[in-house]
């Protein structure tokens, strides 16, 4: 396989943040098939693009345990990581390897790990404790049918709420949702770009589907990707506060070896990182962690539209439901239908502004998805009446098709 | 809407029908098509229904799943009505008669050959799957044989290239012709 070290093309949108280590002698994303074979297009199955675009994006390091449907993430970056001289580690369980992956970044590079519902259920701890010391990260889970080992082999959105909360306590965390093998290596850029740039673990959540497709890609011509790192501190060591806040809410990072002194720990602390019960000081650090998101909403949210400027009905889908609901926009636009699409990309916050300015011009709301109702529970919070939302769930193993949809939204329109 | 072909290779797990998929996926994309490959199986390395589904199309591909098959591949019992449901009506059907015992019913045209048998005369069962490739593009003409050359020198192992590449133009001749280079034929349609 050939290496080519080059400037990526790919922008991830309005980041205007001047990072302070920009490199951009980066991989490439290496030609599964010769070019001249395949004219610059790709057959890469999804897990493979992740993989690909964690190495484009600058991670150097990788420790997980191989789990359906997400092995191949791992498989891929054991070929990888050697040859740009990063590190893979297959650890003993994902509690380790979460444990492995928030110490490498604390290190100072960039890392990332891969599983599936028993073992993102495994992780939820040191994934608590990433949100906690705002250490970067990137988690990718490849969801299957659950609860417990449930069907390894079989695709589910159920884990939507336990991105959000599975692990304990108010904390931040960013959680995105491809739904192409293109879109899965435009986002895991992203994502590395959003938890170095704000120090915060970002997930990659998409279904088995999306995971293993193989899809068609083209080549972009190598250009300028656009590659953030962490706030690493400048500050005069005897001034340096590892938890201070900035005017974007993150605070700055020492970079291991330059001579700071630093404390990190999981309980909740001060600016000068060390423990703290102090009420006041509490309210005020915790505030802080809290609002990072919040105040960077603009650089997070992530969303698509389609056909919803004059939609009566919107279908709220993501992942596979999203290409089943995209067809049936297409069929019911055929049948004089005024249907659209609202497709969240970034999860988690949810784009909940751009979607209430669309569903406030719907009639009807109808959310897909593969579990047995989590997404429209946040769509209903958002919609007003609450009850112009439908739900529509497979908890069969089987991906919900465009029929089905189509199907549905004919039922909503007709029952006025 | 652009237009899209629906293909499924089914069967019994270990019988290769992913990295056939695969094999045929990336000649198709060197033919300038769009192709989605999804697959599925059992947690079982052997055994158990397995399945790969391309869905090609000369434009975007929205939906990447398979909804209406025009090509059904069939190489185990296991498999044979598992999919019934989602053929069209005229739709076509490849069938090891090795394996298969009762192949579905209906208005298909179905080209029935024991695939399995005529790959251990070839030099091993294992390209029984390939065998399936080369019948499936005798019918079809969806790729050149270049491209399957090089698609194969990509995907496939390579010792067992030559072994490969024999297997489809058996499979190939076998559908154009209705008889086997180097096997006998006993065809159940």
């Amino acid at each position: 396989m050939c290496i080519k070290k080059r400037p990526l093309s790919h922008s991830i949108g309005e980041l205007d943040y001047d990072p302070t280590h920009l490199n951009l002698e980066v991989y490439f994303l290496p030609p599964a098939i010769s070019a001249d074979f395949n004219r610059n297009r790709l057959s890469v199955q999804g897990n493979h693009a992740c993989a690909l675009a964690a190495v484009a994006a600058g991670c150097r390091f990788y420790a997980g345990y191989p789990i359906t449907p997400s092995s191949e993430v791992a498989e891929k970056m054991s070929e990888e990581l050697p040859k740009v001289g990063g590190i893979f580690v297959q650890m003993e369980d994902e509690i380790a390897s979460m444990g492995a992956v928030v110490g490498a970044s604390m290190g100072g590079v960039k890392a990332l790990t891969a599983t599936s519902g028993p073992g993102f259920s495994l992780k939820q701890e040191n994934l608590g404790y990433a949100s906690m010391t705002e250490t970067p990260c990137v988690i990718v889970n490849v969801m299957r049918g659950g609860p417990s080992t449930g069907m390894p082999t079989r695709p589910s959105q159920a884990d939507v709420m336990q991105a959000r909360w599975g692990s304990h306590g108010d904390h931040p965390i960013i959680v995105l949702t491809p739904a192409s093998v293109d879109e899965i290596y435009m986002e895991t850029v992203r994502a590395f770009n959003l938890s170095e740039l704000l120090r915060v673990p970002v997930v990659l959540l998409y279904d088995e589907v999306i995971g293993h497709l193989i899809e068609t890609i083209e080549i972009r011509e190598p250009a300028e990707l656009k590659l953030l790192e962490r706030k690493w501190t400048r500050a005069p060591p005897e001034e340096y506060l590892p938890f201070a806040a900035t005017d974007d809410g993150v605070p700055e990072m020492a970079r291991p070896g330059d001579g700071y002194r630093t404390h990190t720990t999981g309980l909740t602390h001060g600016e000068n990182g060390f423990p703290t019960q102090d009420p006041e000081e509490v309210d005020r650090v915790m505030r802080r962690l809290l609002s990072k998101l919040d105040r960077n909403r603009t650089i997070v949210e992530s969303f698509e539209l389609l056909e919803c400027g004059d939609a009566d009905i919107v279908i709220v889908a993501y992942g596979i439901t999203s290409r089943a609901a995209r067809r049936a926009v297409k069929l019911g636009r055929e049948h004089g239908i005024k249907v659209g699409l609202f497709r969240p990309i970034t999860l988690w916050p949810f784009p909940q502004q751009p979607f209430a300015e669309v569903a406030a011009l719907a009639r009807k709301v109808l959310v897909p998805e593969m579990n047995a109702g989590q997404l429209c529970l946040e769509i209903e919070r958002l919609c007003s009446p609450p009850s112009k939302v439908s739900r529509m769930n497979r908890i069969d193993g089987e991906a919900i098709t465009p029929i089905e949809i189509l199907e549905r939204v004919k039922a909503l329109e007709s029952n006025d | 809407m652009a237009k899209e072909i629906e293909i499924r290779l089914s069967g019994s797990g270990g019988q290769g029908l992913i990295l056939a998929a695969r094999i045929l996926s990336a000649a198709l994309t060197a033919s300038g098509l769009n192709v989605a490959h999804s697959q599925s199986y059992e947690p079982t390395s052997r055994g158990g229904l397995s399945r790969s589904d391309l869905v090609i199309s000369d434009g975007e591909v929205d939906y990447p799943l398979v909804t209406e098959l025009d090509y059904l591949v069939i190489m185990d019992q296991v498999a044979a009505h598992a999919s019934t449901g989602l053929l069209k009506a005229d739709a076509v059907l490849v069938i090891d008669s090795s394996r298969v015992t009762s192949p579905p019913k209906g208005t298909f045209k179905t080209h029935a050959f024991p695939l399995t048998e005529i790959a251990r005369k070839l030099g091993s069962g294992r390209v029984a799957n390939i065998v399936a490739l080369g019948v499936l593009n005798g019918i079809s003409e969806l790729c050149t044989s270049e491209s399957f050359e090089l698609a194969v020198d990509d995907q496939a192992p390579r010792g067992f290239r030559e072994l490969n590449l024999k297997a489809f133009k058996e499979g190939y001749t076998l559908a154009t012709t209705g008889k086997a280079v180097s096997a006998p034929v006993v065809s159940l349609a």
